[in-house]
């Protein structure tokens, strides 16, 4: 079952066309019941305009989604309290203790109050729970944030950016809950820079750039899309050289035991007829498996590199 | 019904927290002590003067078109204006509030301000009425007193409307203050022009929301009996006597004001994006 579908979503900024910014274009994708969905791109992408959309805080331009099934307003309202969701910075009232902040989000998710207690034990807020909020330091923000997203123990929870600003600790301790809550069959959207975690901790994904999807499915899916082969002969300088030379061929470089050569293709039988037509003959080749990051860093990347640039 | 109670345990939480409510609820509250205990030391002094109820419900209930009005237009704005700066309006509708209950919430509000402004002002006049000099005339309220503060009510739902459209389209309180009380003050300015330009544009300054506020806030637009009093009086001085629009007109004046407002207000909160 379908717990997000969206369908050609749109969002324009602005109404003056010159200066408008369209920050989502025709995005669609699905996010299946059970699902731990990590939703990638770089800043700017569209990320945190997709999550509002779908938490109804940003009106779309064009294009349709549906929660659980329900894409009126009334039905998306109704959907909305079967989500535990947090976007961007922990947004809280300030001159409340962290307690105070929960019973309001308890009583517009209609929890009971020994919720918000169980709640703030599992964050490990119980001790500062009558604190203000504005004491807090940002990884108590985020916890506080996480146990308010937890309060009526959500079927699909969407966090953006959890990890934000938070030390090894509080990133190890926000990997974990989210663990346990993939665990007990949570649908899980995450929008997250962490690109190792979401590798680890995510079944599908979905890479956005300057608004597009550019990549979607099981993590295992992209990774594959990554479409890289390790080519190995007796003459690696002639094998590069050929190499340069193969019109599908997007890029090429040595590493310590062989050669990485992407292809537009994923027929690596023609990469060996080519290079035995120029005369080489490979002594080992198999498709190279990339990291989401590095699939990831290719997907995302657009013009010139800013490190290369400010070094010149 | 659930929707409801749940929309004023949630304001009521978000209010009895903030500092700033008490002390403006506090402010207002020690300046209509001020004002109740300047009249009954003025009874005390001035044998001529008398204070005690009912007569003396327009002395204590003119704070409410006045001061009051101020008071609940700018608490208001310091309840509604921080949810989109702090993004605290943003989460509520993330955990499942939708925009429309969110602005909802904020009119229950203004509605219990109203409310608790005008229990303050008639709590005040009923204590200092205990420890007034003059002689009590039995009951406490008349039909015409009624009127009146309903009347001084509605001023305070209308600014208070003001208030919360600011609020919706500055989204920020510092501002949204300023633009209130600019809003006060060229509309006096506006209004004077107009008195002085000439009959026509007299009679159509008589309709602008100060004005309708104003009169609806007076004594005398409830009670004909003391119009025509103060009428003989005036007149006898050489001066034009008092006129006043019906109290129906004037009621359904300052709801068309207020209903506009509060639209403007909710349109701006479904279109934008929080």
């Amino acid at each position: 079952m379908a717990v997000i579908e969206t369908a050609e979503l749109t969002k324009r900024y602005g109404k003056r066309h010159a200066n408008s910014v369209l920050a989502l274009d025709r995005v669609s994708f699905t996010v299946d019941e059970g699902q731990v969905f990590g939703f990638l791109g770089p800043n700017g992408s569209g990320k945190t305009t997709t999550i509002g959309l779908l938490l109804g805080i940003i009106n779309p331009t064009g294009g349709s989604f549906q929660l659980f099934g329900a894409s009126d307003s009334k039905g998306l309202l109704a959907a909305r309290l079967r989500v535990g969701a947090t976007l961007e910075t922990p947004n809280f009232y300030p001159y409340m203790s962290g307690r105070d902040n929960l019973r309001i989000t308890a009583a517009i998710k209609r929890v009971d109050r020994p919720r918000i207690e169980q709640c703030l034990e599992l964050v490990g807020l119980a001790e500062r729970a009558k604190h203000r909020f504005r004491t807090y330091s940002l990884g108590m923000k985020q916890r506080l944030a996480l146990a308010a997203t937890m309060l009526n123990d959500p079927e699909l929870i969407i966090l953006d950016e959890p990890a934000n600003g938070l030390d090894p600790q509080g990133m190890h301790e926000i990997r974990e809950i989210i663990g346990i809550l993939a665990g007990r069959g949570k649908t899980i959207f995450l929008s997250s820079h962490l690109l190792g975690e979401v590798e680890r901790t995510c079944s599908h994904v979905a890479i956005v750039r300057k608004g597009r999807i550019v990549a979607q499915g099981s993590v295992e899916e992209v990774v594959r899309e990554g479409r890289a082969a390790k080519l190995r002969a007796e003459n690696e300088d002639a094998l590069v050289a050929a190499l340069d030379g193969y019109s599908s061929a997007t890029s090429v470089h040595r590493t310590d035991n062989g050669v990485i050569v992407k292809l537009k293709h994923q027929d690596f039988a023609d990469v060996s007829r080519y290079l035995a037509d120029q005369g080489i003959y490979l002594s080992y080749l198999a498709p190279h498996r990339q990291s989401l990051e590095q699939v990831f860093l290719e997907l995302t990347r657009g013009g010139p590199d800013l490190m290369t640039e400010i070094a010149k | 019904m659930k929707t409801l109670s749940a929309l004023i345990r949630i304001e009521a939480i978000k209010a009895v927290k903030r500092p700033a409510f008490w002390i403006t609820i506090g402010s207002f509250a020690a300046l209509n002590a001020i004002n109740v205990v300047d009249f009954i030391r003025t009874a005390r002094r001035v044998e001529e003067f008398s204070f005690s109820l009912p007569e003396s419900w327009p002395e204590i209930s003119s704070i409410l078109p006045t001061a009051g009005t101020l008071f609940v237009g700018v608490l208001i704005i310091l309840l509604f204006a921080p949810e989109f700066s702090w993004r605290t309006g943003r989460q509520n509708v993330i955990d499942g509030l939708s925009k429309t209950r969110l602005y909802t919430a904020k009119v229950i509000v203004l509605a219990g301000l109203v409310t608790l402004f005008v229990a303050m002002v008639v709590c005040m006049g009923v204590v200092g009425n205990l420890f007034s000099p003059s002689e009590p005339s039995g009951e406490i309220f008349r039909a015409a007193d009624y009127s009146l503060l309903a009347g001084c009510a509605l001023t305070l739902l209308l600014f208070g409307s003001l208030g919360l459209m600011l609020s919706a389209l500055i989204r920020s309180p510092g501002p949204a203050i300023g633009v209130f009380i600019l809003c006060f003050l060229v509309e006096k300015s506006v209004i004077e022009l107009m008195e002085r330009a000439g009959d026509f544009t007299r009679r159509i300054a008589v309709y602008f929301p100060s004005n309708v506020a104003e009169d609806i806030g007076s004594d005398l637009a409830h009670n004909p009996e003391a119009l025509a009093r103060v009428n003989v009086s005036v007149t006898e001085t050489g001066l034009e006597p008092f006129e006043f629009l019906d109290v129906e007109i004037l009621v359904a004046i300052i709801l068309a004001y207020s209903t506009l407002f509060l639209v403007t207000g909710l349109l701006s909160m479904r279109a934008r994006d929080l």
